[in-house]
């Protein structure tokens, strides 16, 4: 493997210095391109009180390419499906090489707060969430006490 | 506040309304300040007042809890351009020298202000009137506090901006004032000034070009002054000497570590386990801190059991930290976290006369706030049957801690932080102490200490980063790409005429990564001065 890029050093420097509230993102200590990220739950959403483990993965193109995320811990979220796999533009066709860790996982963070049923990746949790949105909700909280809680 | 939610009433009734304290009569119609506008200029003035004396009470701003109102209503003021000026004005004018939190209060409002545009710092090096003949016009004070100022701003402001504010008028001001004649409060913070100038490369060539013409002559004679028993001249003395070994380092010039001699000095400043913007003297037994963060510093002698003395003399008055503790404590410089702001460390804090332990504080039983040249004596007795941490200023106890031991019974460390603009001159025991307290017998960890050479040598700190291989990530910040890190951003992008980006990286690209326009073409940007040059670091 080749010299890891100025550039994913310095971004995991900052990660580790100033890290992000509520979020923790550490390099696996055999691959510094793999990232153990844990992300709490936002408050006054539906997955408060949880703590979700996500995989990221910084590809050989990396910042030409977006990195790869997936959700570890299991989430009842409508753009987020069965195998933890994200539907987030920034993570597609908007990703930017100005983008970062950083701002991926803030953006991460910020689509638990504000789940977008209308352009979803779950489309049973999507459906759901339209038609019965104090259903989906009461299936979120569960969830996220079911899977990601520790106790 | 009712009124403040109304940002754009400029009405002049409206505004007094608001800031409806004031501090009295004063009228100055110095630097063009009009007539006019006087009553909302003396409002300004007495915000910054409050703001200073509020933080004196509360100490320093902690992150996330809400601003003071007054800092709140100074930024509202300089939230538009004349606003902006008018604090800074402001705060030339009202904020005294002899207030050890002066200098520190003027970073915190810089901080909490809106950036200026380039404009408005045009305009505001104009009204500054650098280039005056006659600076007998301004108090010291006020040139204090104008070379405190160019010092933040340079510091903060985008390579660009700081680029334009040094101007031949702020270049002829700060060496203008290089001279033995000037209040050494003057003189040393024009010295950081020029430091924090220096920081973009092109501003260093500008400075360096300027100081063979004399200045830095100056420098070298400034540079004996290190280790002077007047606190300030003690001052201007590091910081010269940090200039010539880091900045505007000279081959003629032998570096001042390999002048100083270690003989005999078995425990000093640890430079590995110093937070990143401290600064160490070539002794290892001076540090001072320039930066907006609170920097911390532990010793090399390491504290099993026993009972043990240091000293450490005051060379400013300001907010420092000074104390013990394990390496278990966090130095979160950014953050302000350090000495006695965890639960591993306890320390003495002789400005705002407290004690720390865990991030709080407790008043000290005695004494007066520390001065300038003042002695701080710390004594920890690890042993039972009561471990505790005494602190003495000038011999005379002035506080005590025993919460620590609840959390650490061994392995402790002399350690101090640093707020900006702090210095401290530190006797681990290679040379007598002035106030060894009485009654105590004590081990002194120079007797015990060792040091290898490696270990005693105290490389200029750019030096040592380099060595590191770490220089290049420090120097490049300021002008390498933002995509690679690797190479010198140095084309720009068309149509949207964004920057900050290499050719390589730019040759990947077909949208621009800040506003998504397609790129038809990049060019590289020749810059407009000094293209050649080539700077050793």
């Amino acid at each position: 493997m080749s010299v890891l890029p100025r550039r994913i050093l310095k971004e995991t420097q900052r990660l580790m210095q100033e890290p992000v509230p509520g979020i923790s993102a550490k390099p696996d200590e055999g691959n510094a391109r793999y990232f153990h990220v844990k992300v709490t739950g936002p408050e006054d959403s539906p997955f408060e009180g949880g703590l979700f483990k996500l995989e990221l993965f910084l590809p050989e193109d990396y910042p030409m390419s977006a990195p790869k995320v997936r959700f570890i811990t299991k989430i009842y979220h409508p753009n987020i499906d069965r195998l933890g796999r994200i539907c987030l533009d920034i993570l597609k066709d908007k990703w930017s090489p100005a983008l970062q860790i950083r701002t991926v996982l803030l953006s991460i963070q910020a689509l638990l707060s504000a789940p977008n049923p209308d352009d979803p990746l779950a489309n049973d949790v999507a459906e759901l969430w339209k038609v019965n949105e104090i259903e989906a909700i009461r299936n979120a909280k569960e969830w996220t006490r079911m899977y990601a809680t520790e106790n | 506040m009712g009124a403040f939610h109304c940002k754009s009433c400029q009405n002049g009734d409206n505004v007094s309304n608001i800031f409806s304290q004031d501090v009295g009569e004063r009228r100055r119609f110095i630097f063009g300040r009009r007539r006019s506008r006087s009553g909302s200029v003396r409002q300004t003035d007495s915000l910054v007042l409050q703001t200073l004396s509020i933080i004196k009470n509360l100490g320093l701003i902690e992150n996330g809890t809400e601003a003071p109102e007054a800092l709140q209503k100074l930024h509202w003021v300089a939230d538009d351009g004349d606003g902006w000026i008018q604090v800074v004005l402001s705060m030339i004018h009202v904020i005294p020298l002899d207030d050890p939190l002066s200098p520190a209060l003027i970073t915190v409002i810089l901080d909490d202000c809106p950036l200026p545009d380039k404009d408005t710092v045009m305009k505001l090096s104009q009204m500054l009137d650098l280039s005056n003949k006659t600076p007998k016009r301004k108090t010291v004070d006020q040139h204090r506090n104008i070379c405190v100022i160019l010092g933040i701003l340079a510091d903060k402001l985008p390579g660009p901006l700081s680029i334009a504010l040094l101007t031949k008028d702020t270049l002829t001001y700060l060496f203008n004032n290089m001279d033995l004649q000037v209040h050494p409060s003057i003189i040393l913070f024009s010295l950081i000034a020029l430091e924090k100038f220096a920081q973009i490369r092109e501003n260093r060539f500008t400075i360096e070009t300027f100081m063979k013409t004399g200045p830095l002559a100056m420098l070298s004679i400034f540079e004996r002054l290190t280790g002077s028993d007047q606190p300030f001249y003690a001052q201007v003395g590091f910081c010269a000497e940090w200039l010539l070994d880091n900045i505007f380092v000279d081959d003629q010039r032998t570096l001042s570590y390999l002048n100083i001699s270690m003989d005999g000095v078995n425990a000093i400043l640890n430079q590995e386990d110093a937070s990143e913007y401290l600064k160490l003297g070539p002794s290892g037994l001076e540090a001072r801190c320039d930066a907006c963060s609170f920097e911390s510093v532990r010793c090399t002698f390491q504290i099993n059991k026993g009972t043990w003395y240091y000293e450490v003399t005051i060379l400013t008055s300001g907010v420092m930290q000074i104390g013990w503790s394990t390496r278990n404590s966090k130095f979160v410089n950014h953050e302000g976290y350090g000495i006695g702001d965890d639960e591993y460390s306890v320390a003495y804090d002789g400005c705002r006369q407290l004690v720390w332990h865990g991030a709080r504080c407790t008043s000290c039983v005695s004494g007066r706030p520390w001065r300038e040249g003042d002695t701080v004596g710390c004594l920890l007795q690890v042993e039972k049957p009561s471990p505790t941490a005494t602190f003495y200023l000038n011999g005379q106890i002035v506080a005590f801690n025993d919460k620590i031991f609840q959390y650490a019974k061994t392995e402790f460390f002399a350690a101090a932080s640093f707020m900006t603009f702090q210095q401290s001159r530190f006797n681990f025991g290679s040379k007598p102490f002035k106030y060894p307290p009485k009654g105590v017998k004590f081990s002194i960890m120079n007797d015990h200490g060792q040091l290898d050479e490696k270990e005693k040598k105290i490389l200029p700190k750019q030096m040592r980063l380099g060595l590191l291989g770490l220089l290049g990530k420090q120097t490049a910040d300021e002008d390498s790409c933002t995509i690679c890190f690797d190479h010198k951003a140095d084309v720009m992008l068309y149509p949207c005429k964004h920057e900050g980006y290499c050719e390589n990286c730019a040759q990947q690209l077909t949208l621009c990564p800040v506003c998504r326009q397609l790129i038809d073409r990049f060019q590289e940007i020749i810059p407009t001065t000094a293209s050649t040059i080539v700077l050793v670091s």
